[in-house]
């Protein structure tokens, strides 16, 4: 059967089409602003200057440091966490199916939202967490406030909230599972944790590979949440790629700003082309 | 037997223990404080006021002259049009992408697969859209939201084609059947599955989508139920009962839609990211 | 029929009455959305009425109906500007439609993009100085030089609106002084006296943190809150090096290197173990309250807040002083001061003669006489020979005016250069949070300065 004619090049088009015009195009012509002084109205080319400036500042070691601990913890403990939650949503209680929409909730609220309820939870006086601590006996903490902890605070909040994407996505994988290995798993006399290990977990590879890719990216580029929690203070501890990015450009210094984006997709690039093309090597074998 | 049903059993209970406290207590507390008087939601306590004052909800309508009337209007033109565009052009692009295999299409699903990683171009985007006097229009940040949207849907489509079988795509093809025909009578009641799960990720995303409007869509007449709120965040930033009944108010329309397509999530997830 | 008639009319009086009167009373702006809507609506319907009755005996503003718009950030105190606006509809006909944004750098960059896409309404308040020199204004904002009005403004305030010889815009509030604020009682109770040098201020903090007490209110929730100590310091820096500012924007002397600018940093640095426990989680508003209640010793912030705790707490303003950030030498302590926030107006609209005609009424006296009658002032106007009312605040009158009677006043560093790091938040709020030392503070600032020079174009190196 001839493939090219029964399947049009056409069909492409329009997704294309839109793809390039707002994505592509915007990306290359991001390389040459890069490299201006620019107001929106007139722009002074200026070389690599903007780099040299960017990479000059105290706050970019921060922001690049913190990005990548923000990406790999939450990324590591939404594929745990996930994993886990699924794993209980797919055996034989009850109440999975109202517990799975209960899971999902936080993700219909936006991020912004849940930045201003969080913030409001863990203040550090009147805040619930801390109440609750106190009921307890456990001293609080300053969440937000202490620059040693306020990035994981955030890091928490994100789980949170981004955890039930990876849940749905895990059930679908663990669901398709043809339920034939279990059987055989269970005539050779395996129990519960060894049908997890040697069944679950190989077999729906595809779809923590999936979740891995998710969150990673997701992490490496979030902003409003951190944004909306602490504006990437006290001082600079919260800050990272994106949210410099967006404080050059709420200060006006387009061109820099731009750079600063060119800086992060590249880094970004370098992190997760890799990392994909790893995942997909070990999925095949 | 029976140990595995009391198994089961003191799973329920500590399922919906765990996830009671820790998904559905956050969401109380927004709820008992939407409902207080100022100074008493100041104190950020959980528990419920005496005399609930649904006329926080009232004056959070009214603010700024029922700015959030509009902004309704606008988030749900931009969330309907930008998904249905989505769908329209992720589906086909999917269908095709999935079926045939040559360098063509390996080239694209490269690219497409970077728009997943890489973020967008702002400054630059906006110059482009200002040159195609589309900027700070409502069609122009409809494109911009299918545009960012288009990698992670046409995976989702291109995924979940792979769980159909093509025989019948084969009948219809030798049957004559025009191309378009075979795809919007055939295979497209097939994708149905997917396309729920498209629409509510897709539209929780672009519903609840605050950077974008912020750079693309700046101007009060078009705010977005998004922008509202962090308005608010300024201006009542001690008033935490108005901008609880804020968050309240902009999270039911989202949840009106995952009450209409809770079940079908997981199906169109099935193969969708699965297999991407 | 006549009968009803006239029963209308008086009723309309009434209502106009009152809304007056509750118009010039009001002091919940927090919840002004309501009451302004409420006011706007009775002001239509006795429209005919006053404006008639006015016509015939005071001819000096001509009516002419008209609607403008205006954007403004959410953390200014509005009730002075409604009572303006009422009085404009009133007597020019022109009803102003005020649109709010954020504030800070958010609202920065709403303004930005708002004046690059031509979007901008036709009124647009913001800051006057350094931040008004990177609008790029003469692009967008109408030049007022030639109206004969202007002469009315105070030379410092037109200096800080005034770029390449074209003036932008007029006086929104009074001016206002950053300082620190006490509360009386604490000082009572712990005989305190003000302080005079920045030695006895740590050692008044001393005493009030000793006492259990929090000694200087953090709110940097907020973190532009946190750069008030810096910025407000800039008296003392300018006394200490009278070139300063001119070398700083010539790109001659440095915060890190120059002793004077490095010391500002370093006091910043000294108050970190002040603060109270929570003020990373503490908001300007909150501080507000705070103070009002006497539950702190002092609180570093511009006067602004004064009015804000006024329309909350009435009197209890009264218990608050203030004195200048001090420095080293007792005898001469003065006093930064902030312009008031300007109003522009859109150049690229077909309404400006309803513009000038709304700028000319918002300098008059009788306009300053509205304002002042809802909202008291926080320093003095930047009208020529407009004295403050008696009612001021005993901060404004009894603490502040000493220091403009003696000329001990400078305007902040933001109202003479362009050059202001638009990192000074983030950088001052990881200063006083002791994250970063003095010094490196003041090199962050310098590099965060660096970049703005090079967006202005200016030449350094």
């Amino acid at each position: 059967m001839d493939k090219k004619k029964m399947y049009s090049n056409w069909f492409l088009v329009p997704a294309l089409t839109l793809f390039t015009i707002f994505f592509i195009l915007p990306m290359i012509i991001s390389f040459f602003f890069s490299m201006t002084v620019w107001n929106f109205t007139d722009f002074k080319f200026v070389g690599f200057d903007n780099f040299k400036l960017f990479f000059s500042e105290n706050s970019l070691n921060i922001g690049i440091k913190n990005t990548l601990l923000y990406a790999v913890l939450t990324c590591g403990l939404k594929v745990v966490l996930a994993l886990l939650i699924a794993v209980f949503l797919t055996s034989g209680i009850k109440s999975k199916n109202i517990l799975r929409s209960v899971v999902f909730f936080p993700n219909l609220v936006s991020t912004i939202a849940i930045g201003v309820t969080f913030k409001a939870l863990m203040h550090p006086s009147k805040g619930l967490i801390n109440k609750v601590l106190e009921f307890v006996g456990i001293p609080g903490a300053d969440w937000l406030g202490n620059t040693k902890l306020a990035l994981f605070s955030i890091i928490g909040t994100d789980v949170w909230k981004g955890v039930s994407i990876a849940t749905v996505i895990y059930i679908a994988g663990i669901q398709s599972i043809d339920r034939v290995y279990y059987e055989a798993a269970s005539i050779d006399g395996a129990n519960g944790w060894k049908r997890f290990w040697n069944v679950t977990i190989p077999l729906c590879r595809p779809a923590m590979n999936s979740v891995i890719l998710l969150a990673f990216i997701g992490g490496l580029r979030s902003f409003d949440l951190i944004w909306a929690m602490t504006g990437g203070g006290p001082g600079f501890a919260t800050d990272v790629m994106a949210s410099i990015v967006y404080k050059q450009y709420a200060a006006g210094f387009y061109g820099l700003s731009t750079a600063g984006n060119v800086i992060m997709f590249l880094l970004i690039a370098v992190l997760a082309f890799p990392l994909q093309k790893y995942l997909l090597s070990r999925e095949v074998d | 037997m029976k140990k595995k049903k009391k198994c089961i059993l003191l799973g329920d209970v500590f399922g919906i223990l765990g996830v009671f406290l820790i998904f559905v207590i956050p969401f109380i507390f927004m709820i008992a404080n939407s409902l207080k008087e100022r100074r008493e939601a100041n104190l950020l306590s959980i528990e419920f006021p005496e005399m609930p004052m649904f006329s926080n909800y009232l004056e959070v309508f009214k603010a700024n002259n029922y700015i959030l009337i509009t902004a309704f209007k606008n988030s749900a033109l931009v969330t309907a049009g930008s998904v249905f565009l989505m769908i329209l052009t992720c589906s086909m692009a999917g269908h095709v992408l999935s079926r045939r295999k040559d360098r063509l299409t390996g080239c694209i699903n490269m690219v497409v697969l970077s728009g997943l990683m890489v973020p967008p171009a702002i400054m630059p985007t906006i110059w482009l859209m200002q040159g195609l006097h589309i900027y700070k229009t409502m069609h122009g940040m409809i494109l911009i939201e299918v545009a960012l949207q288009i990698p992670f849907t046409i995976l989702l489509y291109r995924g979940f084609m792979a769980t159909i079988p093509v025989e019948m795509e084969e009948a219809g093809y030798m049957d004559g059947c025009s191309r378009l025909k075979m795809f919007s009578r055939i295979v497209f009641p097939l994708l149905k599955p997917v396309t729920a799960t498209v629409i509510i990720l897709n539209a929780v995303t672009v519903f609840n989508d605050f950077t974008n409007p912020l750079y693309f869509l700046p101007g009060t007449k078009n705010a977005t139920v998004q922008l509202t709120l962090y308005n608010f965040m300024g201006q009542y930033s001690s008033s935490y009962n108005l901008l609880f009944a804020d968050v309240i108010i902009i999270t039911v329309p989202m949840l009106i839609l995952f009450i209409i397509f809770n079940k079908k999530i997981v199906d169109g997830m099935v193969a969708g990211a699965v297999k991407g | 029929m006549k009968f009803n008639k006239i029963l209308v009319l008086l009723l309309t009086l009434l209502l106009v009455a009152g809304n007056l009167s509750g118009c010039s009373g009001s002091k919940e702006t927090k919840s002004s959305g309501k009451t302004d809507q409420e006011d706007r609506a009775t002001v239509t319907e006795g429209e005919t009425e006053t404006a008639a009755g006015e016509a015939s005996s005071d001819s000096k503003w001509e009516y002419k109906e008209a609607t403008l718009t205006l954007l403004t950030d959410g953390e200014v105190s509005l009730a002075g500007l409604e009572a303006v606006l009422a009085l404009a509809k009133e007597k020019l006909g022109i009803t102003v439609e005020v649109e709010q944004r954020a504030g800070g750098a958010d609202g920065d960059n709403i303004v930005k993009t708002r004046l690059a896409s031509g979007d901008m309404a036709d009124l647009c308040i913001y800051n006057a100085g350094s931040l008004l020199t990177a609008l790029n204004p003469s692009e967008y904002f109408l030049d007022l030089s030639n109206e004969d009005w202007i002469a009315r403004l105070d030379d410092t305030f037109k200096g800080a609106v005034t770029i390449d010889n074209a003036a932008y815009g007029i006086p929104m509030a009074s001016s206002q002084a950053g300082g620190v604020f006490y509360s009386k009682a604490i000082y009572k109770e712990l005989g305190l006296k003000v302080p005079k040098t920045w030695e006895e201020f740590i050692a008044n903090c001393d005493a009030i943190k000793a006492a259990g007490k929090t000694a200087i209110l953090g709110t940097f929730s907020d973190s532009w809150t946190a750069q008030v100590l810096f910025l407000g310091d800039y008296y003392n820096v300018a006394a200490q090096d009278p070139n300063f500012a001119k070398d700083f924007e010539a790109g001659k002397t440095k915060y890190a290197t120059n002793e004077a600018g490095l010391s500002s940093w370093k006091k910043l640095a000294e108050t970190k173990e002040y603060y109270n426990e929570d003020c990373l989680a503490t908001t300007y508003d909150d501080g507000c309250d705070i103070m009002a209640n006497g539950e702190a010793g002092h609180w570093i912030m511009l006067t602004q807040a004064l009015s804000n705790i006024y329309e909350l707490y009435g009197d209890q303003v009264n218990g608050i002083g203030v004195f200048a950030i001090p420095g080293d030498d007792p005898a001469n302590q003065g006093l930064t001061i902030w312009m008031p926030q300007a109003i522009y107006g859109n150049k690229n609209t077909d309404k400006t003669e309803d513009i000038l005609r709304f700028m000319e009424f918002y300098v008059s006296d009788e306009a300053l006489d509205a304002y002042a009658g809802s909202v008291l002032p926080d320093g003095p106007y930047c009208i020529k020979d407009y004295e403050l009312p008696d009612t001021a605040y005993d901060a404004v009158k009894n603490d502040m005016q000493p220091y403009f009677n003696d000329g001990r006043v400078i305007s902040a560093l933001e109202f003479i250069t362009p050059v202001k790091g638009p990192g000074c938040l983030a950088i001052s709020q990881a200063c006083v949070t002791g994250q970063t030392t003095a010094e490196e503070s003041a090199a962050d600032y310098d590099a965060d300065c660096l970049k703005q020079a090079v967006q202005l174009g200016l030449n350094w190196e």
